[in-house]
Protein backbone atom coordinates (compact mmCIF):
# COMPACT_ATOMS: atom_id res chain seq x y z
CA UNK A 1 0.00 0.00 0.00
CA UNK A 2 2.73 2.53 0.64
CA UNK A 3 4.63 1.84 -2.50
CA UNK A 4 1.04 2.82 -4.36
CA UNK A 5 1.06 6.02 -2.51
CA UNK A 6 4.80 6.66 -3.53
CA UNK A 7 3.93 5.95 -7.46
CA UNK A 8 0.91 8.35 -7.02
CA UNK A 9 4.18 10.99 -5.32
CA UNK A 10 5.69 10.26 -8.20
CA UNK A 11 3.81 10.90 -10.83
CA UNK A 12 3.58 14.67 -9.30
CA UNK A 13 7.24 14.83 -9.24
CA UNK A 14 7.19 16.42 -12.46
CA UNK A 15 4.56 19.07 -12.20
CA UNK A 16 4.27 19.98 -15.84
CA UNK A 17 2.60 17.04 -16.95
CA UNK A 18 0.09 16.45 -13.80
CA UNK A 19 -0.22 19.93 -12.65
CA UNK A 20 0.61 22.74 -15.21
CA UNK A 21 -0.04 21.98 -18.37
CA UNK A 22 -3.35 21.25 -17.37
CA UNK A 23 -3.50 24.40 -15.75
CA UNK A 24 -1.88 26.31 -18.60
CA UNK A 25 -4.73 24.73 -20.75
CA UNK A 26 -7.65 25.62 -18.70
CA UNK A 27 -6.81 29.40 -18.15
CA UNK A 28 -5.72 29.88 -21.61
CA UNK A 29 -8.89 28.02 -23.09
CA UNK A 30 -11.09 30.44 -20.03
CA UNK A 31 -9.25 33.84 -21.23
CA UNK A 32 -9.87 32.74 -24.58
CA UNK A 33 -13.70 31.98 -24.02
CA UNK A 34 -14.78 35.09 -22.02
CA UNK A 35 -13.12 37.09 -24.81
CA UNK A 36 -14.62 35.71 -27.82
CA UNK A 37 -17.90 35.60 -25.87
CA UNK A 38 -17.19 39.62 -25.33
CA UNK A 39 -16.76 40.11 -29.12
CA UNK A 40 -20.16 38.26 -29.76
CA UNK A 41 -22.73 40.76 -30.28
CA UNK A 42 -25.12 39.02 -28.85
CA UNK A 43 -27.33 39.50 -25.54
CA UNK A 44 -28.73 36.15 -24.68
CA UNK A 45 -26.42 33.38 -22.74
CA UNK A 46 -23.38 32.18 -24.50
CA UNK A 47 -22.00 29.16 -24.56
CA UNK A 48 -18.81 27.34 -26.03
CA UNK A 49 -16.78 24.15 -26.19
CA UNK A 50 -13.93 25.48 -24.67
CA UNK A 51 -14.26 23.77 -20.76
CA UNK A 52 -13.48 20.57 -23.04
CA UNK A 53 -9.74 21.66 -23.89
CA UNK A 54 -8.34 20.84 -20.21
CA UNK A 55 -10.92 17.46 -19.82
CA UNK A 56 -9.34 16.19 -22.89
CA UNK A 57 -6.17 16.57 -22.00
CA UNK A 58 -7.01 14.13 -19.10
CA UNK A 59 -7.09 11.69 -22.48
CA UNK A 60 -3.55 12.64 -23.30
CA UNK A 61 -2.84 12.26 -19.54
CA UNK A 62 -3.61 8.72 -19.70
CA UNK A 63 -1.51 7.62 -22.83
CA UNK A 64 1.62 9.76 -21.74
CA UNK A 65 1.68 8.10 -17.67
CA UNK A 66 1.58 4.62 -19.21
CA UNK A 67 3.97 4.94 -22.35
CA UNK A 68 6.96 7.23 -20.85
CA UNK A 69 6.11 6.48 -17.33
CA UNK A 70 5.81 2.79 -17.06
CA UNK A 71 8.80 1.50 -18.48
CA UNK A 72 10.42 3.53 -16.02
CA UNK A 73 8.56 3.05 -13.02
CA UNK A 74 9.97 -0.92 -14.23
CA UNK A 75 13.39 0.57 -13.96
CA UNK A 76 12.73 1.54 -10.51
CA UNK A 77 11.42 -2.14 -9.80
CA UNK A 78 7.51 -1.33 -9.44
CA UNK A 79 5.83 -3.83 -9.80
CA UNK A 80 2.56 -3.64 -12.58
CA UNK A 81 0.27 -3.56 -9.69
CA UNK A 82 1.46 -0.87 -7.73
CA UNK A 83 2.03 1.61 -10.69
CA UNK A 84 -1.25 0.77 -12.20
CA UNK A 85 -3.32 1.98 -8.63
CA UNK A 86 -0.98 4.45 -7.87
CA UNK A 87 -1.36 5.80 -11.37
CA UNK A 88 -4.58 5.57 -11.34
CA UNK A 89 -5.23 7.74 -7.64
CA UNK A 90 -2.79 10.41 -9.34
CA UNK A 91 -5.13 10.67 -11.84
CA UNK A 92 -7.94 10.54 -9.53
CA UNK A 93 -6.38 13.53 -7.60
CA UNK A 94 -6.12 15.50 -10.61
CA UNK A 95 -9.35 14.71 -11.51
CA UNK A 96 -11.32 15.74 -8.11
CA UNK A 97 -8.76 19.01 -8.70
CA UNK A 98 -10.69 19.22 -12.16
CA UNK A 99 -14.38 19.15 -10.96
CA UNK A 100 -13.44 21.42 -7.74
CA UNK A 101 -12.20 23.93 -10.03
CA UNK A 102 -15.42 23.35 -12.53
CA UNK A 103 -17.89 23.62 -9.49
CA UNK A 104 -16.09 26.66 -8.16
CA UNK A 105 -16.09 28.24 -11.78
CA UNK A 106 -19.37 27.77 -12.40
CA UNK A 107 -20.26 29.32 -9.16
CA UNK A 108 -18.47 32.31 -9.87
CA UNK A 109 -19.75 32.27 -13.62
CA UNK A 110 -23.27 32.72 -12.50
CA UNK A 111 -22.58 35.03 -9.42
CA UNK A 112 -21.09 37.74 -12.10
CA UNK A 113 -23.50 37.19 -14.52
CA UNK A 114 -21.34 35.14 -17.24
CA UNK A 115 -18.37 36.88 -16.44
CA UNK A 116 -20.16 40.45 -17.23
CA UNK A 117 -20.61 39.38 -20.55
CA UNK A 118 -23.09 36.76 -20.07
CA UNK A 119 -20.78 33.83 -21.52
CA UNK A 120 -20.77 30.28 -19.84
CA UNK A 121 -17.56 28.29 -19.33
CA UNK A 122 -18.04 26.17 -16.70
CA UNK A 123 -21.64 26.00 -16.16
CA UNK A 124 -24.18 23.73 -18.52
CA UNK A 125 -27.66 24.34 -17.04
CA UNK A 126 -28.11 20.78 -17.53
CA UNK A 127 -25.54 19.98 -15.31
CA UNK A 128 -25.79 22.58 -13.08
CA UNK A 129 -29.32 20.65 -12.26
CA UNK A 130 -27.71 18.56 -10.02
CA UNK A 131 -26.07 21.79 -7.99
CA UNK A 132 -22.24 22.65 -7.92
CA UNK A 133 -21.41 19.65 -6.26
CA UNK A 134 -23.58 17.47 -8.32
CA UNK A 135 -21.48 19.39 -11.81
CA UNK A 136 -17.90 19.27 -9.98
CA UNK A 137 -18.20 15.19 -9.21
CA UNK A 138 -19.77 14.93 -12.89
CA UNK A 139 -16.66 16.96 -14.68
CA UNK A 140 -14.07 14.85 -12.79
CA UNK A 141 -15.78 11.35 -13.96
CA UNK A 142 -15.91 12.84 -17.48
CA UNK A 143 -12.38 13.58 -16.36
CA UNK A 144 -11.60 10.28 -14.89
CA UNK A 145 -13.26 8.20 -18.09
CA UNK A 146 -11.40 9.40 -20.55
CA UNK A 147 -7.91 9.00 -18.77
CA UNK A 148 -8.90 5.37 -18.38
CA UNK A 149 -9.14 4.82 -21.68
CA UNK A 150 -6.35 7.08 -23.13
CA UNK A 151 -4.40 4.34 -20.89
CA UNK A 152 -5.67 1.63 -21.91
CA UNK A 153 -5.53 2.07 -25.46
CA UNK A 154 -1.46 2.95 -24.66
CA UNK A 155 -1.32 -0.21 -22.18
CA UNK A 156 -2.72 -2.06 -24.99
CA UNK A 157 -0.39 -0.57 -27.54
CA UNK A 158 2.65 -1.33 -25.72
CA UNK A 159 1.88 -4.95 -25.18
CA UNK A 160 0.04 -5.77 -28.54
CA UNK A 161 1.73 -3.22 -30.80
CA UNK A 162 -0.39 -1.05 -33.05
CA UNK A 163 -1.85 -4.26 -34.76
CA UNK A 164 -2.72 -5.51 -31.81
CA UNK A 165 -4.35 -2.01 -30.61
CA UNK A 166 -6.35 -1.59 -34.35
CA UNK A 167 -8.15 -5.15 -33.61
CA UNK A 168 -9.46 -4.45 -30.16
CA UNK A 169 -10.66 -0.48 -31.20
CA UNK A 170 -12.61 -2.34 -34.19
CA UNK A 171 -13.68 -5.54 -32.13
CA UNK A 172 -15.20 -2.21 -29.56
CA UNK A 173 -16.90 -0.81 -32.45
CA UNK A 174 -18.23 -3.92 -33.85
CA UNK A 175 -19.82 -4.24 -30.08
CA UNK A 176 -20.85 -0.92 -30.65
CA UNK A 177 -23.18 -1.49 -33.82
CA UNK A 178 -24.59 -4.77 -32.80
CA UNK A 179 -25.63 -3.57 -29.59
CA UNK A 180 -27.41 -0.40 -32.07
CA UNK A 181 -28.96 -3.43 -34.46
CA UNK A 182 -30.08 -4.74 -31.10
CA UNK A 183 -31.83 -1.81 -30.58
CA UNK A 184 -33.19 -0.84 -33.70
CA UNK A 185 -34.59 -4.80 -33.86
CA UNK A 186 -36.49 -4.71 -30.94
CA UNK A 187 -38.05 -1.24 -31.65
CA UNK A 188 -36.52 0.02 -28.54
CA UNK A 189 -35.38 3.43 -29.27
CA UNK A 190 -38.06 5.11 -27.78
CA UNK A 191 -37.23 3.20 -24.55
CA UNK A 192 -33.82 4.20 -24.94
CA UNK A 193 -34.17 7.36 -25.62
CA UNK A 194 -36.89 8.20 -22.75
CA UNK A 195 -33.92 6.37 -20.28
CA UNK A 196 -31.15 8.51 -21.42
CA UNK A 197 -33.60 11.16 -20.78
CA UNK A 198 -34.43 10.33 -17.18
CA UNK A 199 -30.80 9.56 -16.46
CA UNK A 200 -30.61 13.27 -15.64
CA UNK A 201 -26.94 14.08 -14.77
CA UNK A 202 -26.18 12.14 -11.64
CA UNK A 203 -27.62 8.95 -13.66
CA UNK A 204 -24.79 9.89 -16.67
CA UNK A 205 -22.20 10.39 -13.97
CA UNK A 206 -23.07 6.63 -12.14
CA UNK A 207 -23.08 5.07 -16.11
CA UNK A 208 -19.71 6.82 -16.56
CA UNK A 209 -18.27 5.68 -13.78
CA UNK A 210 -19.46 2.39 -14.18
CA UNK A 211 -17.35 2.97 -17.41
CA UNK A 212 -14.40 3.82 -15.66
CA UNK A 213 -13.79 0.66 -13.39
CA UNK A 214 -14.96 -1.42 -16.85
CA UNK A 215 -11.91 0.03 -19.02
CA UNK A 216 -9.77 0.35 -15.41
CA UNK A 217 -10.50 -3.43 -15.18
CA UNK A 218 -9.48 -4.18 -18.82
CA UNK A 219 -6.22 -1.97 -18.19
CA UNK A 220 -5.15 -4.03 -15.26
CA UNK A 221 -5.31 -7.31 -16.70
CA UNK A 222 -3.88 -5.75 -20.00
CA UNK A 223 -0.57 -4.62 -17.95
CA UNK A 224 -0.37 -7.43 -16.20
CA UNK A 225 2.12 -8.97 -18.89
CA UNK A 226 2.99 -5.83 -20.86
CA UNK A 227 6.31 -5.23 -21.20
CA UNK A 228 8.37 -1.87 -20.77
CA UNK B 1 24.37 -17.07 -0.19
CA UNK B 2 23.14 -17.59 -3.70
CA UNK B 3 20.92 -14.93 -5.11
CA UNK B 4 20.31 -15.46 -8.26
CA UNK B 5 18.98 -19.27 -9.34
CA UNK B 6 17.74 -20.01 -13.09
CA UNK B 7 16.53 -23.24 -14.50
CA UNK B 8 16.27 -24.12 -18.33
CA UNK B 9 15.61 -20.93 -19.21
CA UNK B 10 13.62 -20.35 -22.80
CA UNK B 11 12.31 -17.40 -24.16
CA UNK B 12 11.19 -17.93 -28.20
CA UNK B 13 9.85 -14.59 -30.34
CA UNK B 14 7.69 -15.64 -33.10
CA UNK B 15 10.49 -16.98 -35.35
CA UNK B 16 13.64 -17.15 -32.97
CA UNK B 17 14.65 -18.23 -29.51
CA UNK B 18 16.16 -15.57 -27.25
CA UNK B 19 16.98 -17.44 -24.88
CA UNK B 20 17.52 -21.56 -25.55
CA UNK B 21 18.13 -23.72 -22.00
CA UNK B 22 20.01 -20.88 -20.00
CA UNK B 23 21.27 -21.86 -16.42
CA UNK B 24 23.07 -20.01 -14.16
CA UNK B 25 23.43 -19.63 -10.34
CA UNK B 26 24.86 -15.52 -8.99
CA UNK B 27 26.09 -15.15 -5.58
CA UNK B 28 26.05 -13.05 -3.24
CA UNK B 29 28.93 -9.96 -3.55
CA UNK B 30 29.93 -10.84 -6.86
CA UNK B 31 30.46 -8.92 -10.15
CA UNK B 32 29.85 -10.64 -12.81
CA UNK B 33 30.38 -10.00 -16.86
CA UNK B 34 27.78 -10.53 -18.81
CA UNK B 35 29.23 -10.97 -22.17
CA UNK B 36 28.39 -11.75 -25.44
CA UNK B 37 27.66 -9.96 -29.27
CA UNK B 38 24.50 -7.70 -30.00
CA UNK B 39 21.62 -9.73 -30.21
CA UNK B 40 23.47 -12.82 -27.79
CA UNK B 41 20.46 -12.34 -25.37
CA UNK B 42 22.00 -10.43 -22.43
CA UNK B 43 19.25 -7.88 -22.00
CA UNK B 44 16.48 -10.58 -22.26
CA UNK B 45 18.05 -12.73 -19.65
CA UNK B 46 18.21 -9.44 -17.87
CA UNK B 47 14.86 -8.47 -18.47
CA UNK B 48 13.88 -11.96 -17.33
CA UNK B 49 15.41 -11.60 -14.29
CA UNK B 50 13.82 -8.55 -13.19
CA UNK B 51 10.27 -9.54 -14.29
CA UNK B 52 10.73 -7.37 -16.72
CA UNK B 53 9.95 -9.36 -19.63
CA UNK B 54 8.24 -13.33 -19.73
CA UNK B 55 10.39 -15.89 -19.88
CA UNK B 56 8.36 -18.85 -22.19
CA UNK B 57 9.75 -21.55 -19.68
CA UNK B 58 11.86 -22.15 -17.37
CA UNK B 59 12.31 -20.99 -13.59
CA UNK B 60 13.83 -18.29 -12.04
CA UNK B 61 14.06 -17.74 -8.56
CA UNK B 62 15.47 -14.53 -7.28
CA UNK B 63 16.43 -14.06 -3.45
CA UNK B 64 14.53 -17.26 -3.02
CA UNK B 65 11.63 -16.47 -4.87
CA UNK B 66 9.90 -15.40 -7.78
CA UNK B 67 10.46 -12.07 -8.74
CA UNK B 68 7.40 -11.34 -10.62
CA UNK B 69 5.01 -8.96 -9.14
CA UNK B 70 6.68 -9.19 -6.09
CA UNK B 71 7.73 -6.54 -4.13
CA UNK B 72 9.92 -7.65 -1.53
CA UNK B 73 12.18 -9.11 -4.58
CA UNK B 74 11.80 -6.08 -6.71
CA UNK B 75 12.70 -3.65 -4.27
CA UNK B 76 16.42 -5.29 -3.84
CA UNK B 77 16.85 -4.79 -7.52
CA UNK B 78 17.92 -2.03 -10.02
CA UNK B 79 18.01 -2.50 -13.43
CA UNK B 80 18.04 0.23 -15.86
CA UNK B 81 18.01 -0.82 -19.39
CA UNK B 82 20.44 0.41 -22.41
CA UNK B 83 17.40 1.73 -24.11
CA UNK B 84 15.51 3.24 -20.73
CA UNK B 85 12.34 5.52 -21.61
CA UNK B 86 12.16 8.45 -19.30
CA UNK B 87 8.55 9.57 -18.22
CA UNK B 88 8.00 12.79 -20.93
CA UNK B 89 9.66 15.94 -20.10
CA UNK B 90 11.51 14.78 -17.07
CA UNK B 91 15.08 16.08 -16.48
CA UNK B 92 17.44 13.89 -14.41
CA UNK B 93 17.03 15.90 -11.65
CA UNK B 94 13.48 14.37 -11.88
CA UNK B 95 14.47 11.26 -12.45
CA UNK B 96 17.27 11.15 -9.97
CA UNK B 97 14.30 12.21 -7.02
CA UNK B 98 12.21 9.64 -8.42
CA UNK B 99 14.86 6.58 -8.12
CA UNK B 100 15.02 7.87 -4.36
CA UNK B 101 11.79 7.48 -3.73
CA UNK B 102 12.09 3.49 -4.41
CA UNK B 103 15.65 2.72 -3.71
CA UNK B 104 16.01 1.46 0.31
CA UNK B 105 19.64 2.50 -0.09
CA UNK B 106 19.37 5.30 -2.18
CA UNK B 107 22.49 7.64 -1.64
CA UNK B 108 22.09 11.03 -2.40
CA UNK B 109 25.67 12.09 -1.90
CA UNK B 110 27.04 9.74 -4.47
CA UNK B 111 24.55 10.38 -7.18
CA UNK B 112 25.80 14.38 -6.53
CA UNK B 113 29.09 13.21 -7.04
CA UNK B 114 28.67 11.51 -9.68
CA UNK B 115 26.45 14.25 -11.83
CA UNK B 116 29.36 16.31 -11.07
CA UNK B 117 31.75 13.93 -12.45
CA UNK B 118 29.78 13.12 -15.64
CA UNK B 119 29.36 16.93 -15.85
CA UNK B 120 25.43 16.24 -16.06
CA UNK B 121 23.11 18.77 -17.24
CA UNK B 122 20.43 18.72 -14.45
CA UNK B 123 18.12 20.95 -16.18
CA UNK B 124 17.91 19.74 -19.92
CA UNK B 125 15.11 17.42 -20.83
CA UNK B 126 15.94 13.63 -20.78
CA UNK B 127 14.83 13.73 -24.11
CA UNK B 128 17.36 15.75 -25.36
CA UNK B 129 20.32 14.68 -23.87
CA UNK B 130 23.39 12.84 -26.15
CA UNK B 131 23.85 9.62 -25.66
CA UNK B 132 26.53 9.58 -23.76
CA UNK B 133 24.25 11.64 -21.24
CA UNK B 134 21.77 9.09 -21.44
CA UNK B 135 23.93 6.74 -20.36
CA UNK B 136 25.12 8.78 -17.62
CA UNK B 137 21.72 9.05 -16.01
CA UNK B 138 20.93 5.19 -15.93
CA UNK B 139 25.07 4.63 -14.52
CA UNK B 140 23.98 7.05 -11.90
CA UNK B 141 20.85 5.64 -10.67
CA UNK B 142 22.43 1.75 -10.95
CA UNK B 143 25.54 2.70 -8.22
CA UNK B 144 23.37 5.39 -6.32
CA UNK B 145 20.80 3.22 -5.77
CA UNK B 146 23.06 0.13 -3.92
CA UNK B 147 20.62 -2.10 -4.52
CA UNK B 148 21.39 -5.70 -3.59
CA UNK B 149 21.38 -7.00 -7.11
CA UNK B 150 22.34 -4.13 -9.64
CA UNK B 151 22.78 -4.70 -13.62
CA UNK B 152 24.27 -2.49 -15.71
CA UNK B 153 23.11 -3.21 -19.51
CA UNK B 154 25.70 -1.85 -21.77
CA UNK B 155 26.67 1.36 -19.74
CA UNK B 156 29.29 2.53 -21.77
CA UNK B 157 27.42 3.69 -24.46
CA UNK B 158 27.97 6.82 -25.84
CA UNK B 159 30.48 7.69 -23.09
CA UNK B 160 33.90 8.71 -23.60
CA UNK B 161 37.25 6.84 -22.56
CA UNK B 162 36.91 9.66 -19.44
CA UNK B 163 33.23 9.19 -18.32
CA UNK B 164 33.93 5.37 -18.67
CA UNK B 165 37.02 5.42 -16.65
CA UNK B 166 34.61 7.40 -14.35
CA UNK B 167 32.16 4.83 -14.19
CA UNK B 168 34.96 1.67 -13.49
CA UNK B 169 36.57 3.66 -10.93
CA UNK B 170 33.16 4.47 -9.54
CA UNK B 171 32.07 1.29 -9.36
CA UNK B 172 35.16 -0.55 -7.81
CA UNK B 173 35.60 2.22 -5.04
CA UNK B 174 31.61 1.42 -4.12
CA UNK B 175 31.59 -1.93 -4.39
CA UNK B 176 34.69 -2.04 -1.93
CA UNK B 177 32.51 -0.07 0.37
CA UNK B 178 29.45 -1.55 0.04
CA UNK B 179 29.71 -5.13 -1.48
CA UNK B 180 26.73 -6.56 -3.59
CA UNK B 181 26.09 -8.60 -6.63
CA UNK B 182 26.80 -6.71 -9.97
CA UNK B 183 26.00 -8.02 -13.29
CA UNK B 184 27.84 -5.85 -16.01
CA UNK B 185 26.82 -6.64 -19.49
CA UNK B 186 29.05 -5.64 -21.88
CA UNK B 187 30.92 -6.23 -25.07
CA UNK B 188 34.09 -4.11 -24.67
CA UNK B 189 35.37 -6.90 -23.22
CA UNK B 190 38.90 -6.01 -22.32
CA UNK B 191 37.72 -2.83 -20.69
CA UNK B 192 35.86 -4.71 -18.02
CA UNK B 193 38.14 -7.40 -17.94
CA UNK B 194 40.09 -6.79 -14.70
CA UNK B 195 36.88 -5.45 -13.16
CA UNK B 196 34.81 -8.70 -13.26
CA UNK B 197 35.67 -11.40 -10.80
CA UNK B 198 33.33 -14.07 -13.04
CA UNK B 199 32.95 -14.38 -16.46
CA UNK B 200 29.46 -15.38 -18.38
CA UNK B 201 29.67 -15.65 -21.99
CA UNK B 202 26.26 -15.99 -23.44
CA UNK B 203 25.98 -16.98 -27.16
CA UNK B 204 22.88 -17.06 -29.27
CA UNK B 205 20.92 -17.57 -26.14
CA UNK B 206 23.12 -20.52 -24.52
CA UNK B 207 25.64 -19.68 -21.73
CA UNK B 208 29.13 -20.97 -23.26
CA UNK B 209 31.35 -19.82 -20.49
CA UNK B 210 30.33 -19.65 -16.80
CA UNK B 211 33.83 -19.63 -14.79
CA UNK B 212 36.53 -17.50 -12.86
CA UNK B 213 37.81 -14.72 -14.78
CA UNK B 214 41.50 -15.39 -13.74
CA UNK B 215 40.71 -19.27 -14.56
CA UNK B 216 39.86 -18.36 -17.85
CA UNK B 217 42.67 -15.78 -18.32
CA UNK B 218 44.54 -19.19 -17.87
CA UNK B 219 42.64 -21.46 -20.61
CA UNK B 220 44.95 -20.41 -23.29
CA UNK B 221 47.78 -18.80 -24.61
CA UNK B 222 49.40 -17.79 -28.10
CA UNK B 223 52.70 -19.46 -29.09
CA UNK B 224 54.96 -17.25 -32.01
CA UNK B 225 57.65 -18.17 -33.67
CA UNK B 226 58.62 -19.84 -36.76
CA UNK B 227 55.77 -21.60 -38.61
CA UNK B 228 57.19 -24.99 -38.68
CA UNK B 229 58.03 -25.17 -34.70
CA UNK B 230 54.83 -23.93 -34.04
CA UNK B 231 52.65 -26.28 -36.44
CA UNK B 232 55.16 -29.55 -34.37
CA UNK B 233 54.29 -28.21 -31.16
CA UNK B 234 50.73 -27.17 -31.84
CA UNK B 235 50.14 -30.82 -33.59
CA UNK B 236 47.50 -33.03 -31.31
CA UNK B 237 46.75 -29.79 -28.95
CA UNK B 238 43.06 -27.83 -29.34
CA UNK B 239 44.10 -24.44 -31.38
CA UNK B 240 41.32 -22.19 -31.22
CA UNK B 241 43.11 -19.64 -34.29
CA UNK B 242 46.26 -19.44 -36.26
CA UNK B 243 47.46 -16.84 -38.22
CA UNK B 244 50.92 -16.88 -40.11
CA UNK B 245 52.88 -14.17 -41.90
CA UNK B 246 55.28 -15.38 -44.26
CA UNK B 247 57.69 -17.74 -42.21
CA UNK B 248 56.34 -16.32 -38.74
CA UNK B 249 53.36 -17.87 -37.25
CA UNK B 250 51.23 -17.83 -34.20
CA UNK B 251 48.15 -19.89 -32.73
CA UNK B 252 46.34 -19.51 -29.97
CA UNK B 253 45.96 -22.62 -28.05
CA UNK B 254 43.27 -23.93 -25.49
CA UNK B 255 44.67 -25.84 -22.29
CA UNK B 256 47.43 -24.88 -19.73
CA UNK B 257 50.81 -25.34 -20.24
CA UNK B 258 52.17 -27.29 -18.08
CA UNK B 259 56.61 -26.92 -17.08
CA UNK B 260 57.77 -29.80 -20.32
CA UNK B 261 55.68 -27.85 -22.72
CA UNK B 262 57.39 -24.53 -21.25
CA UNK B 263 60.94 -26.53 -21.57
CA UNK B 264 60.14 -27.49 -24.94
CA UNK B 265 58.73 -24.05 -26.16
CA UNK B 266 61.77 -22.61 -25.14
CA UNK B 267 64.08 -25.76 -26.84
CA UNK B 268 62.27 -24.58 -29.96
CA UNK B 269 62.46 -20.76 -29.83
CA UNK B 270 59.34 -20.25 -29.73
CA UNK B 271 57.47 -17.03 -27.60
CA UNK B 272 54.44 -17.66 -25.43
CA UNK B 273 52.27 -14.64 -25.14
CA UNK B 274 49.30 -14.42 -23.04
CA UNK B 275 45.98 -14.27 -24.70
CA UNK B 276 43.47 -11.43 -23.17
CA UNK B 277 39.89 -12.27 -22.22
CA UNK B 278 38.21 -10.21 -25.41
CA UNK B 279 40.99 -12.12 -27.74
CA UNK B 280 39.85 -15.47 -25.90
CA UNK B 281 36.21 -15.02 -25.69
CA UNK B 282 36.01 -13.98 -29.52
CA UNK B 283 37.99 -16.87 -30.76
CA UNK B 284 35.51 -18.97 -28.43
CA UNK B 285 32.57 -18.16 -30.06
CA UNK B 286 34.09 -18.07 -33.40
CA UNK B 287 35.06 -21.54 -32.80
CA UNK B 288 31.62 -22.32 -31.37
CA UNK B 289 30.02 -21.12 -34.12
CA UNK B 290 32.38 -22.48 -36.69
CA UNK B 291 31.75 -26.38 -35.29
CA UNK B 292 28.37 -25.98 -34.83
CA UNK B 293 27.79 -24.48 -38.68
CA UNK B 294 29.94 -27.51 -39.81
CA UNK B 295 28.70 -29.81 -37.41
CA UNK B 296 24.71 -28.84 -38.26
CA UNK B 297 26.22 -28.73 -42.64
CA UNK B 298 23.53 -26.56 -42.86
CA UNK B 299 24.16 -24.37 -46.01
CA UNK B 300 24.84 -20.62 -44.56
CA UNK B 301 24.81 -17.61 -47.10
CA UNK B 302 27.97 -15.64 -47.29
CA UNK B 303 26.56 -13.00 -45.87
CA UNK B 304 25.87 -14.70 -42.56
CA UNK B 305 29.43 -17.13 -42.71
CA UNK B 306 30.95 -13.06 -43.08
CA UNK B 307 29.88 -11.80 -40.14
CA UNK B 308 31.10 -14.56 -38.53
Amino acid sequence: MNRVLTVTRMQFVNKYTFVWLPLIILVVSLVLSIAIFALIPYGGAKYGGGSQAPIWYFFGLGIMSLSYTFPFSQALSITRREFFFGTMLAALVTAVLLGAVFAAGGAIERATGGWGVNGYFFSLDWVWTAGPVGAGVFFAVVGMVLFVAGFWGATLYRRFGPLGLTLTLSGVGVLLIVALWLVGRMDAWATVWTWLADLGPMGLTAVLAALTVVLGAASFLTLRRATP
Amino acid sequence: MTVVQVTDLVKRYKNAAALDGVSLTLQENVIYGLLGRNGAGKTTLMSILTAQNFATSGEVSVFGENPYENSRVLGRICFVRESQRYPDDARPVHAFRMAAMFFPHWNQDLADELIDAFQLPMKTRIKKLSRGQLSAVGVIIGLASRAELTFFDEPYLGLDAVARQIFYDRLLADYAEHPRTIVLSSHLIDEVADLIERVIVIDRGRIILDEETDAVRGRASTIIGDAVAVDAFTAGREVLHRESLGRVASATLLGELDTQDRAQLAASGLEVGAVSLQQLIVRLTQHDAESSVAASAAATTPAEGARR
